[in-house]
């Protein structure tokens, strides 16, 4: 069944995308929570389980779900019968897929398309080191690359098999005096730069870079001033030109931060909370907590999101963005059953 | 130095280290008498059968130990003093302080040579080489070891308890004592509980015990990343619990000093450790459910503890099996992943025809 569309609610949040009131945002995200809970029954069994009334006074104390809750089970706020888009993660961490359904990705659409312009980002031609949403139906950056680029096969630099194209992207580089926003995730960066150590990439200056992604599942670690160097050294723009996306599968909008050591701010439509992780209350300021995120473009799975990054709240309203540390929980000489495990299934 | 008189130093060491209490000459004697007889003590061919026999230790002993657990680094330079090895020692690089202080006890001639890198001619020369550590550092270095080299290696494990009964007070502080101690980082430290009978009643009855117990001094100061991780973990374990029958979770308030979590799947499941109990129903097939892990498992802790649950045991693949709330009290005779420790050490000289 098709999605019929055209929902109070969702028309109500595509006009504070529109138009962000700040006073309004309070009282939107509490509709949001009664929708979600009366028409999301896992959702709803998660807050009957942590003993949340069904009317909460503050979109702090929406419960949030945690990230990994996406690979555990389906968090749907539609029927599942009108489903259109699933965006998947990357399954990088070797537990499955997280997934992320939507009736319609009209909101997702203009939470892209309004983040961009709120941030003021240039609109410059695009080249998208990424893939063809054909080819990556389930990917949710494609699918923003092809929002935010327009759909072209051209702009995507990616060939379907997961190399780079480098002819398409000499011809896409061809006119050096036209500025560009070149985006892609951080490791496909690194990917370019090692397999063409030759090739001229060099961008006209007024260029934006816009990397994401991090190294998440690829065994390397590269610190950001690193990156941040080796993208302007062989793309010819200044560090300040050089923009982060941080955003995930499991939301629909997006943070974006400039340069290196700046915090990532958020659209008016979303808010940030940054947890303790001993006592799971809202940390103090200046602490290092979990970031928990209130998204009120998310109204098709869950508003609320426990992400499993580290962050640290800043005085100009963003966050510093520490994310996970893969040498978290040294395990001395006890074993994890669930190496063992993936061991013995070969 | 003569034996008795590497007992006396190793005694006088021991008594700067307040969890080294055992290691009384007594002990030390009683030990060495079980696994070697008479032969380090009397160094003269032994009989044995029809011939003689005569031990000698394996010497150089190089030590590659890591920091989590100072216990297993003082154990085995132990062993080694005691059968009148040289020793070395390859610290982390963040050292042990424990190892220092124990060391800087004993006289001189005693005291092994230290460095947190790996000297060039350490590896070479060995007899012996005993490495702790993760799985890849064993993999690291048993590619360096020479065929006429003794490589004993101590890679990771998984230990686990199996009870039939109820949860009483008793058993609660016996899992705690099993659980807390390192973090529970140990290879000893259960990372989960088979219970027979109402597995739910249990979980419930040790997280009531649990928070009876005054605040300990369990939880170390975690860093954040690591606390992170424990929270998610939490909070994921709580969703599963809202969407799953059965399954709960009880958690210290305010803290993450521990965590109660009832599972009612048998399968094995990821423990991020630091006080993370798991209570699961005994599986139909226990030996099937642990057939994977056979050849890691460690310790097995029981309760009760009678010849018929040892037996079991055993089947399962455990090398070492004791009473709940003693997991982490192995003796000093104790055979660590099976060996004998202190045999491990020394070379058999079989003597014919004297």
């Amino acid at each position: 069944m098709k999605y019929s569309g055209n929902s109070a609610i969702e028309l109500e949040i595509l006009g504070f995308l529109s138009e962000p009131a700040e006073e309004r945002f309070e009282s939107l995200a509490l509709s949001i929570y009664n929708y979600q809970r009366r028409a999301n029954p896992v959702y709803a069994q998660y807050c009957e389980y942590l003993g949340t009334p069904k009317q909460v006074d503050s979109w702090k104390r929406i419960p949030a779900v945690p990230q990994i809750a996406f690979k555990r089970s389906d968090i749907r706020s539609f029927p599942v019968q009108e489903t259109q888009t699933e965006f998947r993660t990357s399954g990088t961490t070797g537990e499955g897929h997280g997934k992320h359904h939507f009736p319609s990705i009209r909101l997702y659409e203009a939470a892209v398309q309004r983040g961009w312009d709120y941030f003021r980002l240039p609109r410059h031609r695009s080249i998208l080191l990424m893939q063809h949403p054909e080819d990556a139906p389930f990917s949710s950056l494609s699918r923003m690359g092809a929002i935010l680029a327009g759909s072209e096969p051209e702009r995507f630099v990616i060939s379907q098999d997961g190399g780079l194209d480098f002819s398409r992207l000499r011809e896409q580089l061809s006119d050096r005096h036209e500025a560009v926003t070149l985006f892609g995730t951080a490791l496909a960066y690194l990917n370019l730069f090692e397999k063409a150590p030759d090739f001229d990439l060099a961008l006209n200056p007024a260029s934006m870079v816009m990397e994401t992604g991090g190294f998440k599942g690829s065994g390397r670690d590269v610190a950001k001033s690193d990156l941040y160097e080796k993208l302007s050294l062989r793309l010819g723009v200044a560090a300040d030109s050089i923009w982060n996306e941080y955003g995930m599968t499991e939301l629909s909008s997006q943070f974006y931060s400039r340069g290196v050591g700046r915090s990532h701010q958020a659209p008016p439509w979303v808010r940030f909370q940054i947890i303790d992780p001993e006592t799971n209350q809202e940390a103090s300021p200046g602490k290092v907590g979990l970031l928990r995120i209130i998204d009120l473009a998310n109204l098709w799975s869950v508003l609320a999101v426990l992400t499993q990054d580290l962050a640290i709240a800043q005085p100009d309203g963003g966050f510093l963005l520490l994310g996970r540390d893969p040498q978290a929980l040294p395990r001395g000489c006890s074993r994890a059953v669930d190496e063992l495990m993936h061991f013995a299934r070969g | 130095m003569r034996l008795d008189d590497r007992i006396v130093a190793l005694v006088a060491a021991a008594a700067k280290v307040s969890w080294l209490v055992d290691l009384s000459f007594e002990n030390i004697s009683r030990w060495i008498e079980l696994e070697l007889g008479q032969y380090l003590s009397d160094p003269k061919p032994q009989p044995y059968g029809n011939q003689h026999c005569q031990t000698y230790p394996l010497s150089p002993i190089l030590h590659i130990v890591s920091g989590n657990t100072p216990h297993a680094a003082l154990q085995s330079l132990i062993r080694g003093v005691i059968v009148g090895a040289t020793n070395w020692i390859k610290l982390p690089h963040q050292g042990i302080p424990e190892v220092d202080i124990f060391v800087d006890a004993l006289p001189k001639e005693l005291r092994p040579e230290m460095a947190t890198e790996l000297l060039p001619h350490w590896m070479e020369k060995a007899e012996v080489i005993v490495v702790f550590g993760s799985d890849q550092t064993v993999r690291e270095f048993s590619q360096r070891v020479l065929p006429s080299q003794r490589f004993l290696a101590h890679g990771e494990k998984v230990s686990l308890g199996l009870i039939w009964g109820q949860c009483d007070p008793q058993i609660a502080e016996g899992i705690a004592r099993d659980v807390f101690p390192f973090d529970q980082l140990g290879c000893l430290s259960p990372q989960f509980f088979f219970v027979v009978g109402d597995s739910a009643d249990f979980a419930l009855q040790l997280s009531d015990q649990l928070e009876k117990q005054p605040p300990r001094t369990l939880a170390p100061a975690r860093d954040r990343a690591t606390a992170g991780v424990l929270r998610a973990f939490r909070e994921e374990w709580k969703f599963r619990a809202a969407i799953t029958p059965g399954v709960f979770l009880r958690e210290s308030r305010g803290n993450l000093d521990w965590v109660v979590i009832h599972d009612p799947e048998p399968v094995l499941v990821t423990n991020p450790l630091h006080g993370t109990i798991f209570i699961k129903p005994m599986p139909p097939d226990v030996e099937l459910t642990l057939a994977p892990i056979r050849r890691l498992i460690s310790t097995i802790g029981l309760f009760p503890i009678n010849r018929e649950l040892v037996h079991f045991g055993i089947c399962l693949g455990a090398q070492r099996i004791c009473r709940i709330g003693q997991m982490q009290n192995p003796p000093l005779t104790w055979h660590h992943d099976g060996w004998p420790a202190l045999g491990s050490f020394v070379r058999f000289v079989d003597i014919e025809g004297l």
